[in-house]
């Protein structure tokens, strides 16, 4: 099998394009509706996020669900009529609790509830109970640091880039990381749409490892594209660029593969709170795959391309005598 | 030769005293795994002072600390995060109720009368209080949650008998303008001294005037239950007619330094030196925590047959090699996760289980070149070398990129971001020890075995030419 990259390459740009454009959309309705690109988990707008699990170890304590309504009525009463409220079954489908997503709440307020909640619905089990609170100074907190860390680490990687290779390639590996992360979130805001699906402090965590991981396919082609130079200075970068990302298709799949083996075993035995984490991963790396072969690849041909430097300029002897340096 | 199983028993030693290590250390899991409540208190600043300095930070992180201790919790822990807030992590507590109060200066600091006629009760009680306080701050280390609950009943109980034999004044914490350790004329023996507002002033010279020379004493409590062991003084017979006035105080306790300056901040603890507010509260039950760790190594399992079985599959017997090496990655790893005392929390899982999949990445670049040079005719024994020579640049590189991500994310992430951080660099930085050293090691080991020697293991469909080739100058 032999890809045709640059020859094609109209047909993966228009694909990413029109990912991008859906993804940006889906961020435009969400923030009409939440103010936000994403929906936005608890960790951001601070609340309080509380799940009580009902004491299945009484006859007949979790034969049916808790109902909704009867819950919803207590927080009226409460005060917190703005509630989410949602029952949940462990893995077997057997109910046992709810959990309920209020403005943030005291622990006086909370105590409170929660006697109401147990008069009604029955005795909760305090071993399995889970209660976030998180002020909205918090999540700002949150949003700022976790910005700054992706811009630090844009930084940190044009500049290591830039120095193994050149600022032109740093920039194009670059432009790739972006697509990985607009990808994502664009996939994560229709998500947040679809499906309620919300992005909490673990997702500025996957979008920083995205932005450490994908990058490294592309160093591996970058690697080989730069080899192929030193040894063939009189090819054209079209030709160049083709060979090299054929020649390492196969690794660009593998490492990828591998690491998405892990994911998807997070994703599937890893328990809820680590499942949008690993599906944001999954996305962002196969996305990081994508690019590195796709688009970092061919943006670089066509850069070199149009600047005139499609040959490579000066085919001294010193590039030659280290070519035994260069790797795959 | 001699060199390579140099390194090769090297690498048995370490993997033997890996082992040793997992067995013997426990591996420190964090409070989402364990169970228990992590509270974030926000400390701000007032009209006077402006901005909290470090100084001012650490002086309410040891109020916080001493309120703490006085929860009765096994292993608490109380750290300073960022200018202007501290981190209680209060491991088993299921709701955390109780600290919030405690720890969100909602507390109330007051002063009591004691009845008349209990002199002799409250002897044998201070002893108990004495006794059951030792025990306590004895016990704080200790896993032992019986010992502790039992301690924290006893104490209640002795708390309650204690409380019943005083009376209540109007004199509270909110009268109480400072509280400060004061040197005597002796060595090392220091007193604490008091200073009220105005209304306090009066307040306390009507206390100490009713009960002066009695030898009934003064009770200082919070949240009703003595203050401290130190909770109860008497006064002087010659304060009789006028109490003591003038709104200051000394409490003459003979105390060394450490006492003095304790008493001083939990008198103030009544009264912060700065609002507090609890703007952070995550709390996990045991059993969901259990319950985390058991999905967790369900999907490290997983992922690790996932990835082993990909190996061996896809790359035969260099596969088998990588594969083994993994074993390796993930024994060295979880042992340093334990001598460093790295606290494991659900995201660093996560990271670790991820790294897994990263850790055979660079094999991969190794034995795809491998296979390369071997279809560029190359023997056997050059493109082992030489896959591993040349595909080294590219595994810097890429492992580099990666850190450069997990450094920012742990110099500004916090918590449990700063966890998942530390977990994948830690392993990024061993997979590289286990996949280039370990790898090389085990395969040139490998290639030492004539049978094993077969280029066909190394790359399936290699051409026949080729083959015959690459087998014949090996």
């Amino acid at each position: 099998m032999k890809l045709q990259i640059i020859r094609q390459r109209n047909l993966w740009w228009a694909l990413s394009s029109a990912l991008i454009l859906a993804g940006l959309a889906g961020m435009f309705i969400s923030w009409q509706q939440f103010g936000a690109p994403l929906r936005p988990s608890l960790d951001f707008v601070g609340g309080t996020r509380l799940q009580f699990e009902l004491d299945c170890s009484k006859p007949g304590a979790c034969d049916q669900p808790v109902d909704v309504a009867i819950v919803r009525e207590i927080l009226a009463t409460e005060g917190q009529a703005n509630s989410s409220i949602q029952a949940i079954t462990d893995r077997t489908g057997k109910p046992v609790g709810v959990t309920i997503r209020t403005a943030p709440l005291t622990g006086e307020e909370r105590t409170k509830l929660q006697t109401a909640l147990s008069q009604k619905i029955g005795d909760f089990d305090p071993t399995k109970t889970q209660i976030d609170t998180v002020g909205p100074v918090v999540g700002q907190q949150l949003f700022t640091s976790g910005l700054l860390a992706l811009l630090v680490s844009f930084a940190g990687i044009i500049v290591y880039m830039s120095l193994r290779f050149q600022l032109d390639y740093a920039i194009f590996a670059i432009v790739a990381l972006f697509h990985d992360i607009l990808i994502t979130t664009g996939v994560f805001s229709i998500l947040g749409l679809l499906f309620g699906v919300e992005a909490d402090s673990l997702f500025i965590v996957a979008l920083l490892t995205i932005v450490g991981f994908s990058v490294n396919d592309t160093v591996v082609i970058y690697d080989r594209i730069r080899e192929t130079i030193t040894l063939n200075p009189d090819r054209h970068i079209d030709d160049i660029v083709d060979a090299a990302v054929n020649q390492t298709l196969g690794r660009s799949i593998n490492t990828t593969l591998t690491v998405l083996l892990t994911l998807f075993s997070i994703f599937f035995f890893g328990g809820e709170t680590l499942k949008n984490f690993a599906l944001a991963l999954i996305i962002g790396f196969t996305m990081g795959a994508y690019s590195s072969i796709f688009i970092a690849s061919t943006l670089l041909a066509l850069w070199r391309e149009k600047t005139g430097q499609a040959f490579s300029p000066n085919p001294s002897l010193d590039s030659i005598a280290s070519s035994d340096e260069a790797s795959s | 030769m001699g060199r390579q199983r140099l390194i090769l028993l090297f690498i048995a030693a370490l993997v033997i005293g890996a082992l040793v290590v997992i067995w013997k250390i426990p591996t420190q899991l964090g409070l989402d795994l364990r169970g228990g409540s992590q509270l974030t208190i926000q400390v701000k600043p007032t009209e006077q002072v402006k901005e909290i300095k470090p100084d001012d930070l650490d002086a309410v992180r040891r109020v916080i600390e001493g309120r703490v201790n006085g929860l009765g919790v096994s292993e608490p822990l109380v750290l300073t995060a960022g200018n202007n807030q501290i981190i209680v992590q209060l491991p088993g507590v299921n709701d955390p109720i109780q600290a919030e109060r405690v720890l969100g200066g909602t507390a109330q600091l007051d002063f009591r009368k004691q009845k008349p006629g209990t002199e002799a009760r409250l002897q044998i009680e201070r002893q108990q209080l004495r006794e059951k306080i030792a025990k306590r701050d004895e016990l704080r280390k200790s896993p032992d949650v019986s010992a502790i609950e039992r301690n924290q009943a006893d104490l209640k109980a002795t708390n309650t008998a204690i409380a019943e034999l005083f009376e209540k004044t109007e004199l509270s914490g909110q009268n109480l303008k400072d509280a400060y350790p004061g040197a005597t004329n002796s060595q090392n023996v220091w007193d604490v001294a008091l200073q009220f507002d105005q209304r306090g002033g009066e307040l306390f010279a009507e206390l100490t005037k009713s009960i002066a020379g009695t030898g009934r004493t003064l009770g200082i409590f919070l949240d009703g239950a003595p203050i401290s062991a130190n909770f109860a003084y008497s006064v002087d017979a010659k304060y009789a007619q006028t109490g003591i006035n003038g709104g200051s105080a000394v409490i003459e306790g003979n105390f060394p330094i450490e006492t003095a300056r304790d008493l001083a901040i939990q008198l103030k603890g009544g009264a912060l030196p700065f609002p507090v507010e609890v703007v952070e509260n995550r709390t996990v039950g045991a059993t969901l925590g259990r319950d985390s760790i058991q999905s967790s190594i369900y999907a490290g399992l997983g992922g690790l047959s996932l990835v082993l079985i990909f190996m061996v599959v896809y790359y035969r017997l260099p596969g088998m090699i990588a594969d083994t090496s993994l074993i390796i990655y993930t024994i060295l790893t979880l042992a340093t996760f334990n001598l460093l005392g790295v606290t494991l929390t659900l995201p660093g899982i996560a990271g670790f289980i991820l790294s897994i999949g990263m850790a055979v990445d660079a094999n991969i670049l190794i034995f795809e070149r491998t296979r390369e040079e071997l279809k560029a005719g190359k023997t056997l024994y050059r493109s082992v070398e030489s896959g591993f020579y040349r595909a080294f640049s590219s595994i810097l590189d890429s492992n580099v990129t990666t850190l450069i991500a997990c450094g920012a994310l742990f110099w500004l992430g916090a918590g449990l971001v700063k966890g998942f951080a530390l977990t994948l660099a830690l392993g990024v930085v061993i997979s590289m020890f286990t996949a280039i050293t370990c790898s090389r090691t085990l395969m040139l080991y490998v290639l030492g075995f004539p049978s094993l020697r077969k280029p066909e293991y190394f790359c399936p469909n290699l051409p026949a030419t080729k083959r015959s080739e690459a087998q014949l100058s090996s």
